[in-house]
């Protein structure tokens, strides 16, 4: 079986390379026969790739453990669904996948387009068909998924997914990121397209908007996700570390939403042409470069993890891209400038300008943060890191200015907004985040963080209810339509812009959740049964230690019982397990801390299981008071809902536009 | 206007960096020059040597370790709850202050579960 994927690897570069020959022979001798070939060697590469696929999960659930990559990570005891996932659980099999979407992608883009976009498709298959050529090169030669196991006895069980991965959030945490990291490429490939053929004007940007809008709500969601997972499983208590491999994800997110900001402006003023240009190509580097971090070990990380020689090879395709990119750009440079000038500061053009310099500023800052070990290790020999405190300290007031601008977009008029039309549309808003602030100051609320994020929200918030709220009046007005049909109807009519505000109010709840942020409370403590402790005016006791032998794990089940001013809240019941723990080998035995959570909108109650000393019955227990965190999976939900309004085909649709 | 932003965004993470920069240091190197900078974070990589993890008697929370790296030897303390994989052999990350004799740990990491392949007892990572 391996031996079959292992060859359909071997065949699918083969046919990528001459897909790429195939295309340069079209665009040189114009015969029509060469880009008939190529569209099929492309689809019958996205064909094996699949084939590939299906024969590696195969193997895994199969348990064909004479293949290396299906003995590492899966074993007999692995429930189904976890054997499926181990595809991504390693790094043969991850970039088996990363290529297996790109593929699936590229038929897409290709069979979508067969009758459109002449000019650019034969470019846009090319460069699909490199990005695809470079996986294949990884896959077949520097970390081949079919490999066979290195080992002078036969192998009959293998290792095994680790219990921390056997979750459902980390079913879909990975692929969802893949989704969006490798989704820029379609982008990507419009946009080289359009700058060898010089079609430079909307063309290329409106047949990419869907794509991008997609594309970015994968990689959004993949990130939330991961944060749901860290909170919710791992017991640190938190849903963002800054750690390099989750900035790495982050970094083309920053630059990836600043692109759909700014397509806007290029297809309604034809302006910021050579900026979109340059946005793109920043934010698939970003995404090809991520997935680079995330494998080299470069950075110390508690998710890095080292690698053979994929470094070299991921940093030549990134320069590699570079060059080409940055070579067309500049011999397309008049074709790409335009006459139009900012005419005002106060504008919507300028607003979104600021928007996208924010968002790459908030990306350089990152960037920077996380190499910062490498390029102080090259210069002073000593990796110095640089932290949680930094980036906040650092992108929280950036952060802020951002709200900002949210909330003022939709008020300023397009060109130029008159004075007296900004006093009108500014003061309700401003009006309601004053007033918020001072309910909150009320509250015993003085710090100054977050009391102006409070006033950001409360102010973005009145400007979005306002938008819908005048949209709506203008429909009942004139055609008298009841207040809920004419919401409807107007989001319908332009859902662009109105799922651009709910995603907005997403955003909006986050930056709530954030707030809390700042009054969390957290203290450990060594327990007997029977204990009591203190925390944020919570009094909780220990009330039992309760012991079961589960089937692939033990247990120790804590009972905590929380008490706020003499009322019951909640039994808690944080658990402390040990999966393998028949095992004779102690060191295969592993601990675990399943913690257990009390959510309301005010704040959640959480709790850990840290350890326990059998003899003296003693353990060890953390707890946190986290604040408005549940505000931040609203805005995830709202985030998702909103693009998904956004990415809704309307009647008359022509398809892939 | 955009030359502006970009030399103030220079200057704003500069000033970032200044103050919250956490050296990642062998142990020969912290042991030899933490006197030029006491009281100075540091974070260091390494392993749990097998049976030098010790529990105080009556406080769970409070342990001590020894970490090794190189074939150096550091004894930590740390006071707050261990993440699951931390046991003798983990590969652990720690962050604190050297006292001259022990390493206070404020924040102690053990690697994520997901690996890829590769041999992860160096730490000294290079390309």
């Amino acid at each position: 079986m391996p031996v079959y994927g292992a060859s359909l690897l071997s065949i699918s570069l083969g046919l990528a390379v001459l897909t790429i020959f195939l295309l340069v022979f079209f665009l040189r001798r114009d015969d029509d026969r060469f880009f008939f070939v190529a569209q099929r060697t492309s689809l019958s590469v996205c064909f094996l790739v699949t084939l590939a696929t299906v024969t590696l999960l195969a193997s895994l659930v199969k348990g064909d453990f004479d293949v290396d990559y299906v003995a590492r990570y899966t074993s007999l005891g692995t429930p189904t669904l976890y054997k499926f996932t181990a595809i991504w659980a390693g790094q043969s099999g991850s970039l088996l996948f990363w290529l297996f979407i790109l593929c699936c992608y590229s038929a897409v883009v290709l069979l979508q387009n067969r009758n459109r976009h002449e000019k650019l498709m034969p470019y846009v298959i090319m460069t699909l068909a490199v990005v695809q050529t470079f996986f294949l090169l990884l896959v077949n030669f520097v970390a081949n998924p079919f490999s066979p196991v290195e080992a002078n006895f036969p192998v009959h069980d293998g290792l095994g997914l680790n219990p921390l991965l056997q979750n459902p959030t980390m079913a879909i945490h990975p692929p969802m990121l893949y989704l969006g990291y490798v989704g820029f490429s379609v982008p990507f490939a419009f946009a080289i397209a359009a700058l060898f053929t010089r079609q430079l004007d909307a063309v290329w940007v409106r047949s990419i908007r869907r794509w991008t809008l997609f594309t970015w709500l994968a990689l959004g969601l993949g990130i939330l996700l991961g944060g749901w997972w860290a909170y919710n499983e791992l017991g640190w208590g938190g849903y963002w570390a800054w750690d390099p491999v989750e900035n790495a994800s982050f970094m083309p997110w920053l630059t990836g939403t600043a692109f759909i900001h700014s397509i806007i402006i290029q297809e309604k003023k034809n302006m910021l042409k050579v900026w979109n240009m340059i946005l793109i190509f920043v934010t698939f580097v970003l995404c090809i470069f991520g997935t680079f971090l995330t494998r080299s070990g470069i950075v110390s990380s508690v998710h890095s993890f080292t690698a053979s020689s994929l470094g070299p090879m991921f940093l030549t395709f990134v320069f590699l891209i570079l060059v080409v990119s940055i070579y067309l750009l500049l011999t397309r440079l008049d074709d790409l400038k335009t006459e139009r000038r900012l005419e005002s500061f106060i504008s919507r053009e300028s607003g979104f300008l600021f928007n996208n310099v924010i968002f790459v500023s908030i990306c350089f800052a990152v960037l920077w943060g996380t190499m910062f070990p490498i390029v102080s290790e090259a210069v002073t020999g000593t990796q110095i890191t640089v932290g949680a405190p930094f980036f906040n300290q650092i992108t929280i007031p950036i952060g802020l200015i951002l709200l900002f601008l949210a909330g003022i977009g939709p008020l300023l008029a397009w060109r130029r907004t008159s004075k007296e039309s900004l006093i009108r549309n500014f003061s309700i808003p401003v009006l309601t985040g004053l007033g918020t602030v001072v309910v909150v100051m009320g509250f015993g609320v003085r710090a100054v963080y977050p009391l102006v994020t409070v006033f950001l929200t409360a102010f973005v918030t009145a400007t979005v209810v306002l938008e819908f709220w005048r949209g709506v009046t203008v429909r009942t007005r004139k055609f008298g339509e009841n207040p809920f049909i004419a919401l409807l109807k107007m989001i319908s009519k332009n859902r662009s812009r109105y799922g651009g505000y709910i995603v907005h109010m997403g955003i909006v709840f986050m930056f709530v959740g954030f707030i809390g942020k700042a009054f969390d409370k957290d203290k450990e403590w060594s327990m007997l049964v029977g204990d009591e402790v203190h925390i944020a005016g919570y009094d909780i006791v220990l009330t039992d230690l309760n012991e079961e032998e589960r089937p692939n794990h033990f247990a120790w089940i804590a009972t905590l019982d929380v008490v706020k001013e003499g009322k019951d809240v909640v039994s808690l019941h944080p658990e402390k397990r040990i999966y393998f723990h028949r095992n004779p080998n102690p060191d295969r035995r592993q601990p675990h801390s399943e913690l257990s959570l009390y959510s309301t909108w005010r704040e959640d109650v959480y709790s850990v299981f840290g350890g326990i000393d059998q003899d003296k019955e003693l353990l060890t227990i953390k707890i946190m008071v986290n604040r408005l965190v549940r505000f931040v999976w609203l805005g995830s939900y709202l985030l998702l809902f909103g693009t998904v309004i956004s990415l809704w085909p309307s009647r008359g649709f022509v398809k892939g536009a | 206007m955009i030359v502006a932003v970009a030399l103030l965004m220079i200057v704003w993470v500069g000033l970032g960096i200044e103050g919250n920069e956490l050296p990642y240091v062998t142990i020969r190197e912290l042991t030899t020059n933490y006197e030029k900078k006491p009281g100075k974070r540091f974070r260091l990589g390494g392993n749990v040597k097998e049976g030098s993890i010790l529990h105080n008697e009556d406080d769970l929370l409070a342990l001590s370790f020894v970490l090794m790296q190189e074939g150096n030897q550091l004894p930590v303390s740390y006071h707050k709850i261990v993440p699951d994989m931390f046991k003798d052999g983990s590969e652990v990350v720690v962050e604190g202050i050297y006292d001259g004799e022990y390493f206070h740990a404020d924040n102690l990491m053990t690697k994520c579960a997901s690996r890829y392949e590769g041999d992860l007892r160096d730490t000294e990572t290079s390309l």
